[in-house]
């Protein structure tokens, strides 16, 4: 019964360590990705969140622009997700008598395929865009093996996009308009306005395939677009906004049915905050295009969570049946000891707050096509930032919100 | 008690997963094992093998020896990766290689790569080895064909089954005036199940 005490005890590492992630991702709002970078790689992560870890890393490495860096972690953590894909036995009965961060984390639909964008923007910064399509392509897979009927989880309108992208470099033609008709299928049903690059990237791909059929039509919807010179140098934009927000913990502590002893109960949430939308204004000097939202992350970690909350509740009542009996027997043979481990029962009910939670707020898209060599990009209302666009005709760049780091792929 | 029974198995049972160490066996290395469904060096030894066997049994050599009257020179060019998968396309190329050059039926010259780095040490000789040992430039042997080609795959899954189809063209193209004389094809068909569940 002691060492049982002392079990409880030590899960609450987990919950430490928890509490550091949380915290370090609500600092990125105000400093660096390389400033939280340098501490996230001080710590050593918990082998229960290990996937966890990585895609963080993975992702700030990104953002520093140390891409080879962040290919091997993005790979360690998608390899960990597809080892963990499977339903634990002994995990589960952990999570069903101790706490859930019992649990090694194997990452929601939402990291399952974003881990993909991230590594294919990883490979193409890193000046290799055949990885890039690689990783567009086990997204593409990724996203059969999440689909359900009709059901959005798992499908990002992101990946498209970004697989229309690589494909229109590419210049793999019936690929790319695919991939644009995948994204505005998702933007469609997620209710989301389609971004002019989205309706530009339609008209042009159709086009470009000799698809006549599908050119007429959206030529109709988007006339105005369709009349559009065409100019010299493509710009994609991708822009990443904000940060998602953290899961917090809701718990409450109610007396047993007889008052002798207490039980707890936690459950992760989200806040109801709304993440303040920024947008990455890109101009020529002759004319200026604003970003659009193309995938709202926090959204989706939401519905992510919402999805697993019927096992969530199971194994949270389990877990406080399981305890309770646990101290009643314990209090039948000493009420000291039984009082020591009701305490211990109490502090070990922690709820599960992992997820990637560094991850962008949304992502949002622009595309701007230019005869000129020089454009300028202003991110979350801080100064311009030249862009030089004489090294090729083709261009992706990523901006972010949280520093004044631009990367620009060029073909 | 049953609970707490239960308890203590569920915590004996992370502890001993846990406390899984590292174990190395060495392996024959052309022993087929297949881990995770991906390509691996045995559909790489295999494709190779199979391929350069296919190329070497056809006519055009036999033509190409009678008209020119030596074997052909021939080097292997780039292999595009279009699949799935994140291939190292060098360790399928260099198993081709060893094919062509253990076939003794044609003659096998460096990579463009290789050869540059020849070319630097020709150069260097140029300035620091002795008249007797130097080699001269200009005495390289140009391939007469080039072999390149592309890896593709098709994936079909569902839920926790997958189906991965793979497949390797290869051409074999005359550098005198274009002309392909030889295009072989490899598929391999691999159906993956993943288990539901784990310990």
């Amino acid at each position: 019964m002691h060492k049982l005490l002392i079990v409880l005890l030590l899960s609450l590492t987990g919950c430490v360590s928890q509490q550091n992630n949380n915290k370090l991702a609500n600092e990125l709002r105000q400093t660096t990705p390389e400033h939280i970078l340098s501490i996230l790689q001080e710590n050593k992560p918990d082998t229960s969140d290990i996937a966890q870890y990585y895609l963080n890393l993975g992702y700030l490495q990104l953002l520093s622009g140390e891409f080879t860096s962040a290919i091997e972690s993005l790979s360690t953590a998608n390899n960990e997700m597809q080892l963990l894909s499977a339903i634990s036995i002994t995990e589960n009965i952990a999570a069903g008598t101790v706490n859930e961060t019992l649990r090694r984390y194997s990452g929601y639909p939402l990291d399952r395929v974003m881990v993909h964008n991230m590594l294919a923007l990883s490979y193409l910064f890193n000046q290799d865009i055949e990885g890039a399509r690689i990783e567009m392509l086990q997204a593409d897979v990724e996203m059969k093996k999440l689909s359900e009927g009709e059901e959005l989880s798992g499908q990002l309108a992101s990946t498209h996009l970004l697989s229309a992208i690589i494909y229109e470099l590419l210049d793999e033609r019936s690929d790319a308009f695919i991939s644009y008709q995948l994204t505005e299928n998702i933007l469609n049903k997620r209710q989301i306005v389609l971004p002019e690059g989205l309706k530009l990237g339609l008209l042009r791909s159709s086009k470009k395939m000799g698809n006549d059929q599908e050119y007429d039509r959206y030529s109709k919807l988007y006339p105005s677009l369709a009349k559009q010179t065409r100019l010299d140098k493509q710009v994609f934009i991708l822009y990443f906004n904000g940060v998602v927000s953290n899961k917090e913990q809701r718990s409450i502590v109610v007396p047993s049915f007889n008052g002798r002893q207490l039980i707890r109960v936690s459950v992760p949430g989200y806040p109801n905050t709304r993440p303040l939308q920024q947008q990455a204004s890109i101009s020529d000097g002759l004319h200026r295009v604003n970003s659009a939202l193309i995938e709202n992350i926090d959204t989706l970690a939401k519905e992510d969570l919402d999805k697993e909350y019927p096992s969530i509740l199971l194994l949270t009542t389990t877990r406080a049946v399981a305890k309770y009996k646990l101290v009643q027997e314990a209090q039948k043979k000493d009420p000291l000891l039984g009082a020591l481990l009701n305490l211990a029962t109490l502090l070990s009910e922690v709820a599960d707050l992992r997820s990637w939670n560094m991850l962008p707020a949304t992502v949002q898209f622009g595309y701007l096509e230019t005869n000129f060599d020089n454009i300028a990009i202003s991110t979350n209302n801080q100064n311009e930032s030249p862009v030089n666009l004489n090294q090729g005709k083709q261009h992706v760049i990523l901006a972010t919100g949280l520093s004044d780091k631009i990367f620009n792929y060029q073909q | 008690m049953k609970i707490q029974s239960s308890f203590w198995l569920a915590v004996a049972a992370t502890l001993m997963l846990s406390a899984c160490s590292t174990s190395v066996e060495r392996l024959d290395a052309q022993e087929q094992i297949d881990l995770s469904g991906a390509w691996n060096d045995t559909d790489s030894q295999l494709v190779a093998r199979e391929m350069i066997e296919d190329s070497l049994s056809r006519a055009w050599i036999s033509k190409f020896v009678q008209s020119e009257g030596k074997d052909p020179v021939v080097i292997v060019g780039r292999v595009k990766n279009l699949s799935h998968e994140h291939i190292n396309t060098n360790t399928f190329v260099a198993n081709m290689e060893r094919e062509l050059i253990n076939s003794g039926e044609v003659q096998f010259v460096a990579s463009a790569a290789n050869r540059q780095e020849i070319r630097d040490e020709r150069a260097d000789q140029d300035l620091n080895a002795t008249e007797a040992t130097r080699k001269e430039a200009g005495q390289e042997y140009g391939a007469d064909y080039i072999m390149q080609g592309q890896i593709n795959t098709i994936v079909d899954v569902d839920g926790t089954t997958q189906v991965r189809y793979y497949q390797v063209n290869l051409e074999l193209i005359s550098l005198k005036d274009n002309r392909k004389v030889w295009v072989g094809e490899k598929k391999i068909k691999k159906l993956i199940k993943n288990s539901k569940l784990r310990l």
